[in-house]
Order: structure tokens, then sequence, then C-alpha cells
């Protein structure tokens, strides 16, 4: 009994080491960051201030901003990504003879560094010189080159299309291999009931993919709310602050502005909301 | 205070940690970390012909990711501040508050005046280097003037003057906006300051106290804002455009004008041959303006145990034949009167509008404030004015603020 | 009439997605190709009004791209390897085991992942610092678990949630220890689910940029650093830039060519009735 108890804790002891060597320990220090007044350039002198850094916060318009901002980058994004991904993958599941090769190339999008994304994107996107522009008042879809990056309007919008460019991949061969272990019995008894294309999807797809996707979904949530790379090179936040999230505005402040702690204590914030939504999930999948 | 925490616990750390430097016969080993624009230079000519001649020095050049200049700063204060910098570095004026804060730099003083190539570099240079308390940390290595590209072809079918002031650098720049070309290629993302500042800073405001927030200052900088909100003589997209697009945009023939330095000359020829020409930038009514004064300096950091050594590879990069050749991998001007004597890697017409340029070369105020504006502060607040978010008055009293307190 | 019907409701549809997502990358491709002055023609001529291949050239013959390929392959290979020995038998716990603090802990892997990475690099530097391993792969690698690890475990933990326990219990009534059932019943039928792992995981630590600036540099210099010094101060190296960035693909296509022959079902009908 008493070994058999202990069997979980042999499996995960490598995995826990590991985090608790390489994370844990830096995110503690951040977290103890978080409650001194840290400039960068003066190493020697912190003073602890206890929670006045998150005191701060609370009554800073820029971290409210970034946090609607983040709501809609992470909606936007993580939507759309799952959308495309999907279609994707469930395209990508059925038989035809080139199927090999289109798989393959569907990651490509995901294997580009992103600053090479975020300037190819940029580049495309240019008021002067981008082919978007071009192509789309040769065709009279636009009346005339927008410039997508300078105005708040567009600005955001142009960004999400390139993370979801640059996402969707990654949803596509998740649920790609999720949809592998739902076994062929299920449809052929759901089509021996009589059960149509949207009716075997509904009752046995999506039960069958849900471990995945509901899991996929969250890791990308986390992933797309922190990422920043793709803002930082394309708009830098701007233009004005339209498009800086609250990863960018920590990221900003501590690096840029040297506000170590403050910028610690906002990314201390930014994990605590993204716990809720953890735990909220871990509820409804636990019970 | 509590003292086990990270910051001094790794400073700490830079005294404790076992050297695993061997002594004595060995050459001493000079760590030195710099950035080219060009990813095909190599400095390894330099660094052979310098341990050739001292042979008990070895040179390990890192080239580091500039990265839009924080790529490169973040790694070098996160050397700093973890004990691991290298002995020397190319820096830059803006970060030497913030690394004179840090105690991270030596002192050169001792080194430079018994140095036989002093004489050789301009007192201009000496000045614009010299730190607040007095000192020489930075030793010169590169410098760039910004001046103005004006596409001459155009002015001169248009039958106008090449713009010296602010009234016919207006008049040229709605003169040649139109159907699809536009007057001035403004940078208005990251870095975009030294166009914001020969335009305003130029025009009547002064970064001292107060000096934003003048009558005339805030005057200036309305004329700033209407150039874009009332004549639209820049692009739409200014408010975003980095170097990138406001460089592409004039070698494609979209815009008359715009600020760069000597660095883009070659490619501008390149793309438009005799059509383009460089000039000041306009100047004000009392004769007075403002352009950016572009450095390239190399520091010796405090961490270093080879101070000596260190400064011996310093000394010859700035010296001579050295810095020339230095210079043409960099893509920037020669700090020393001898090289600049024979300088021809560029068309002479830009050389001489970057010396012309020198008396108006300022730099921006030697504050830790100085890095945060730059970067962050700037661009976000002028990209508000341009899309009349906030007003051009408010965005002076931002700046007013950073630099200066209320 | 199926013909037609399977191009106009797959073939179809995939070539839109196709087009989607490799338009960006053709048309740098196609950048890659032009002579530099090209560049800033305007209006923009689709098709390169001449070829060239000499930003390749250069590209391999005078910076060090092909090593940084080579040190990008070490590191994203030695992540795959990593993350999978950690990350399976923690998710085969997760997945199999009901044991007090089972959810606590699960959620745990989260939360230090949801820090955002540019703040942890400082700390991380400094312990990379003080295991004397700075500018080496190991750095690279364990640096780049950091992140990936709660990931992989997640992710593999929802696979092997959707295998059937039915296969478990015969094994066990069979005598197998738990060791021998992981990696007897539970890796065969978990194939697609260790590809997409072991594909997120690679394509993670390839793509990675701010680890490989921070704890790397000299002697190991991944591709995303390589990349990034074509972009100057000054000046962006379009034709460097746009021909790495096009080779820097490939790798990872092919490997998912070949890698996608496990990526079938490992669910035969006789297996789960057995």
């Amino acid at each position: 009994m008493k070994r058999a108890a202990l069997t979980p804790w042999l499996f995960l002891a490598p995995a826990l080491i590991a985090t608790c060597l390489l994370v844990l320990g830096p995110v503690l220090e951040t977290l103890w960051l978080s409650l001194h007044d840290v400039v960068l350039f003066r190493p020697q002198v912190r003073p602890f201030v206890g929670l006045a850094n998150y005191v701060t916060a609370l009554h800073d318009h820029t971290f409210w901003d970034g946090l609607g901002r983040s709501f809609v980058w992470v909606g936007a994004a993580v939507g759309l990504q799952f959308a495309l991904g999907l279609t994707a993958a469930l395209l990508l599941n059925r038989q035809f003879w080139w199927r090999p090769v289109a798989r393959a190339l569907v990651v490509i999008p995901w294997a580009l560094p992103s600053v090479i994304i975020g300037l190819v994107w940029t580049w495309m996107l240019d008021f002067n010189l981008g082919i978007i522009n071009q192509v789309g008042v040769d065709l009279g879809l636009l009346s005339g080159p927008v410039p997508w990056l300078a105005q708040p309007s567009t600005a955001m919008a142009a960004v999400i299309l390139a993370i979801t460019w640059q996402g969707f991949p990654f949803f596509c061969v998740t649920l790609l291999a999720g949809l592998q272990a739902i076994p062929r019995e299920h449809y052929e008894a759901a089509a021996i009931d009589g059960a149509g294309a949207v009716r075997s999807f509904r009752y046995v797809t999506l039960p069958g993919l849900m471990p995945v996707m509901s899991t996929a979904l969250l890791l990308r949530m986390i992933w797309v709310a922190n990422s920043l790379d793709l803002l930082l090179v394309m708009t830098g936040g701007g233009p004005g602050t339209s498009t800086e999230t609250l990863p960018l505005y920590a990221f900003l402040t501590a690096w840029s502005g040297a506000n170590y702690g403050y910028g610690s204590a906002l990314a201390v914030l930014l994990t605590l909301l993204l716990l809720a939504v953890v735990i909220f999930y871990a509820v409804r999948s636990g019970k | 205070m509590k003292r086990r925490t990270l910051l001094t616990g790794a400073a700490a750390l830079g005294v404790v940690a076992p050297l695993a430097r061997p002594h004595a016969a060995t050459p001493v080993k000079v760590r030195w970390w710099y950035h080219f624009d060009d990813p095909t230079a190599s400095p390894a000519g330099l660094v052979q012909a310098f341990e050739k001649a001292h042979p008990g020095i070895k040179i390990e050049a890192e080239g580091i990711p500039w990265g839009g200049g924080s790529d490169y700063d973040t790694r070098l204060y996160t050397a700093i501040i973890a004990g691991n910098a290298p002995d020397t570095a190319m820096v830059k004026f803006q970060n030497q508050p913030r690394l004179m804060e840090m105690q991270a730099l030596v002192p050169l003083d001792k080194w430079i005046s018994a140095w036989a190539g002093k004489s050789d570099i301009s007192d201009d240079l000496w000045r614009l280097t010299r730190a607040p308390d007095g000192k020489m940390y930075y030793l010169p290595l590169q410098y760039v003037v910004l001046y103005l590209y004006v596409r001459q072809d155009w002015f001169a079918k248009k039958n106008l003057p090449l713009p010296t002031n602010f009234e016919n650098f207006l008049s040229g720049a709605e003169a040649t906006t139109g159907d699809g070309h536009w007057g001035f290629g403004m940078r208005g993302g990251p870095g975009g300051h030294d166009h914001w500042g020969s335009l305003v800073l130029g025009n009547g405001a002064k970064l001292e106290k107060g000096g934003l927030i003048t009558p005339k200052a805030l005057a200036a900088n309305r004329w700033f804002i209407d150039l874009y909100r009332v004549h639209h003589v820049f692009p739409p997209s200014a408010p975003n455009d980095g170097f990138v697009q406001t460089i592409a945009n004039m070698k494609a023939g979209r815009t008359a004008m715009t600020i760069h330095h000597i660095g883009s000359a070659n490619e501008m020829v390149k793309a438009l041959g005799d059509a383009i020409t460089a000039v000041p930038v306009p100047r004000g009514a009392d004769g007075k303006g403002w352009t950016d004064f572009g450095d390239g300096s190399n520091a010796i950091f405090a961490q270093s145990k080879n101070q000596e050594a260190a400064w011996e590879w310093l000394a010859y990069l700035s010296s001579g034949e050295a810095n020339v050749i230095f210079n043409k991998l960099s893509g920037q001007v020669t700090v020393t009167k001898s090289g600049g004597a024979h300088w021809d890697a560029e068309p002479k017409r830009f050389l001489d509008a970057t010396v012309e340029s020198l008396p108006l070369a300022h730099v921006l105020p030697p504050t830790p404030q100085t890095a945060d504006f730059t970067r962050t502060v700037w661009p976000q607040t002028t990209q508000k004015a341009l899309l009349g978010q906030v007003s051009p008055d408010d965005m002076m009293r931002t700046f007013e603020k950073l630099f200066y307190g209320d | 009439m199926k013909r037609l019907r399977l191009f106009l409701g797959t073939e179809l549809p995939v070539l839109a997605i196709l087009a989607f997502g490799l338009g960006p990358w053709l048309w740098m491709m196609l950048t890659s190709v032009r002579p530099t002055l090209e560049l800033t023609h305007s209006p923009i001529s689709i098709i390169p009004g001449s070829f060239t291949l000499v930003h390749y050239i250069t590209l391999l013959r005078r910076t060090s791209f092909l090593y940084n390929l080579r040190d990008s392959l070490v590191v994203a290979s030695g992540a795959v390897v990593l993350g999978l020995l950690l990350s399976l038998p923690a998710a085969y716990a997760f997945s199999r085991f009901r044991f007090p603090g089972r959810h606590v802990l699960r959620i745990q892997f989260l939360v230090v992942n949801m820090f955002p990475v540019v703040l942890l690099v400082l700390p991380l530097f400094i312990l990379m610092r003080q295991l004397g391993l700075l500018d080496t792969y190991y750095a690279l690698i364990m640096g780049h678990a950091t992140f990936t690890l709660p990931f992989a475990i997640w992710l593999m933990t929802g696979y092997m949630d959707g295998l059937p326990t039915e296969l478990d219990e015969s094994a066990m009534v069979d005598g197998a220890t738990r060791l021998q059932l992981l990696r007897l019943v539970i890796l065969p039928l978990a194939a697609p689910g260790v590809v997409a792992v072991g594909l997120y995981l690679f394509i993670a630590s390839w793509n990675e940029y701010l680890f490989a600036l921070m704890l790397a540099g000299r002697h190991v210099r991944t591709v995303t650093v390589a990349l990034q010094m074509f972009i100057g101060e000054n000046t962006i190296n379009w034709g460097l830039l746009t021909a790495g960035g096009t080779l820097v693909a490939l790798p990872v296509v092919f490997l998912f060519l070949f890698a996608q022959k496990r990526l079938v079902s490992g669910l035969t009908g006789g297996a789960v009735k057995g």
C-alpha cells in the first residue's frame, strides 16, 4: 500500500526536480524583487517597500489599459488560431494522395523565428512598399493604401493577423494527433445509428478530442498572453499605446525604464490573473 | 534592509567565484564586445594585426546583436549585474549615466593623458565625450552627424532652394508633396527623436529645465505636429515608421527629404545616383540648429582584471590607420584627423554635409532617463500627438516632466 | 464524381489554407532571390525582374550561418530528448494515478510557466554562471526546458487521458510492471502525441531567441541570434535576412515530413475490444 502511494511520485520526480532547480528559484526571486524598489542601474540600493508596487499598479491607468488590450489580444488571437487550426486538422485527417506533403508544409509558419515573422509582416503591410496595399489597390479591394500599423484602429488587428498566422499550425498538429486517439469504431457505430457528418462531429469527434483540445487551448492562451516579440517588432506597443499589452508594459518598465521592481510586480499580477483562469479550468475538468 | 537578495548576491559572487584564468606565461585575454551593421564584416584582420604587435595579449572579439539597442543593452547590463562583464565593449553616450550609476566604468584619464594618439582626435569629440563629473570614461571610436537628405533633382525642377531654414524647409516639403509623394520621411517609431530634435530643438525648444515648455518651445512643437496633421507632408504611416521605412521610402523615390547620416549614403547613391544630396538640417532665425551626434565609443569595465591590456586594444582601435579600417567595417566616420584627411568611403558631398553639421551637433542630456526617453517615452507620446490623442503642448510637458520633474 | 467531391470538399480548402500559410514565406523566398536594388522599386513587381543567388552564397560563405544551424540542431534535439524524458513519466503519473496534491502539482507546473520569460532571464543567467554552464549547449537546453517542460507535461497528459484504460488493466493483470507498461503499452499507443509534443519541443527551442542571446553567444550561437545580426543599427540586410529566414524553416519541414509516419492511429479495433 505504501509502495503504491509512492509510485506516482517516482514518475514525477525528474520533472519536479528540474522545475524546482530551473524555474521555481527564479520565479520566487522575481516575487521577492517585486516587494522592493529595484532600479536596474542602482543594484546596491534597493529598499523593501512591501506591497507598494502592487498598490501603484492598481492606480496605474496604463496597467488597466494594458490589461484590457491583453484581453482583446488573447481572445482574438487564440480564437482565430484555434478555428483555423481545427479546420486544418480535420481536413488533413482525411485521405488524399498529397496529404504527407500538405501536413509538412503547414508547419512552416510555426517553424520561423518571431523576429523574421514580425519583419516580413511589417514589410508586407508597409504603406508605401507593401505587397498587401499594392495588391489590394490593384484588385480594387482598397480605395487607397492603408497605413495598417500606424493607425490605432488597424494596428492591433494587423499584429493579431500575424500571430494567427504564426500560431495556427500548433493547433493543427496537436489536434491532428488528438484525432488519432478516437477509435474508428465510434464513427462506424455513429454511422450505423444514421448520424450524418455534423452529428458524428458533434457526438464523436468533439468529445474524443476534448482532453487535447482544452489543454491545447489553455496552453496557447498562456503562451499568447505572455508573448510580446511580434508586438515588439511590429509596433513596439504603438501607435501611442494602442498595442501595449500587459506583458509588454512590464517588459518596457523593467528593462527600458529600468524599474525592475515595478516591472516584476506587473509580471506577478499577470501571473495571478492567468492562474485564476487555470484554476477555473482545473475545477471544471476535475469534477 | 534584507541582504540575501539576487542582485547583491550576484555582486558578491563575482568576488567569491574561483577565477579560472591561468597565470603568467599564457597571454592575457581581453574580451571585447562589438556590433557592426554589416554581418559579413569581421574585425578579425584588426585583431590579427594587433596581436602580432602585442604578443602578450589575446583579443576575444564577440559580435552582439544590436536588436534596436535594447538587446545589446540587456545583455550588457545582465552581464555586469551577474559579474560576468567583458573587459571592454562598444558603448553609447545614452548609456553612460546608467553605467556610471552602476559603478561599472573605469576612468580612462590616466591612460589618455599619456597617449600619443590624443592629439589626433579633435577637441570637439573630446568635449562631447567627457562625462558630467569631468572624467573620461569613453574613448571615441566612430561618429556620425545627422544631416538632411534632399532630392536635389525635384527641388531643381520646381526651382526651389535646398532647405536652409524652417520656412524654406516647409515650402519645399509642401511643393514636393502630392501624387503619392511626400515632402519629408518622418521617423515616428523608436529612435525618431533625432528627427524631432532637429525640427523642434533646433527651432526654439531647449533641453534644460523649463526649456521644453517656453512659449517658443511649444510653438516649435505645434509647428512640428502641424507638418503631419495640417500640411500632410509626412506619409500617413509616419507614426510607426522606423529607419527601415524612412530610408526605403527615400530610395524608392516616395519622399523628397529625410534625416539620416553618412552610414546610408552609399546605398542612397546606388539607388538614386546624383539625384540625391545632403545638407545640414534647417536652422532657426537665430542661426542655431540642432542635430543629433551619433556616437560610438569603447569603455573599460571596472570588473576587468586586464585593464592595462584592454586599454592597449582600445588605443589601437582609435588610432590612425586602424581607426580608418574599423570605420570602413562599421560604416561610420573615423575619429582621427589623420584618417579624415584622406577619407574616401563615401562620395565627398556627404562627408562635407557631415563636417558642416558638426557645429550643430548635440547629444541628449546625460541622465539615466535618456534611454527610457528614446526607447519608450518619446515614441509613445509623439505618436499620440501625431494621432491627435494628446495635444502638442501636453507632449512637451510630458518630456519636461521626465527630464526635469515638475 | 467522387474525385470531384474530394477535390472540392478537401483538396481545395487545404490548398486555400496552404496559400495563407505559405504566402508570407513564399514572399520572403521571392525577396531572397532579388537583387538588393530591386527591393525598393515602387511599384513592386511580384515576379523578380532578375534572379540572383548572391544572398544565399554570401550567407553560406561569408557568415557563420551553417555553424549556427548546427548549434540550433544540437540545442533543439537536446531539448526534445530532455523534454520527452521528463514529461513522459510525469504525464503518465498525472494521467493514471489519483494521489493527494495531484491538481495542485499539475497547476504548479503551469504557474511557473505563466511568468513572462523576460523577467526570468536575469536570475537564470546568474544560476547558469554559478553552474559554470554559460555559453554551452547545456545552458540553452536547460534554459529551454524552463518554458517547454510544463507545456509538454500538460499536452502529454492530455493525450494519455484520451487513451482507454482497459489496456493498462489487462497488462497489469498479465503481471507487467508500471515501467514496462509505460514503455510497451502506453508509448506505442501515444505515438501521435509523442510526435506532436516532440515537434512542439523542437520548434519552441528552434525559434527561441532571448535565452539564446543571453545564455550563450560566442561558442554556441543559434540561428535566431545569427539572423538578428542581419538587423543592424542603421540598415537591415534584407537579402541575408530573407535567405536565412527561408532556409531556417526547412529542417522543421523535413523533420515533420518523416516524423508524421508515426502520426497515425495507434489504436486498433482489436486492441480496445481485447
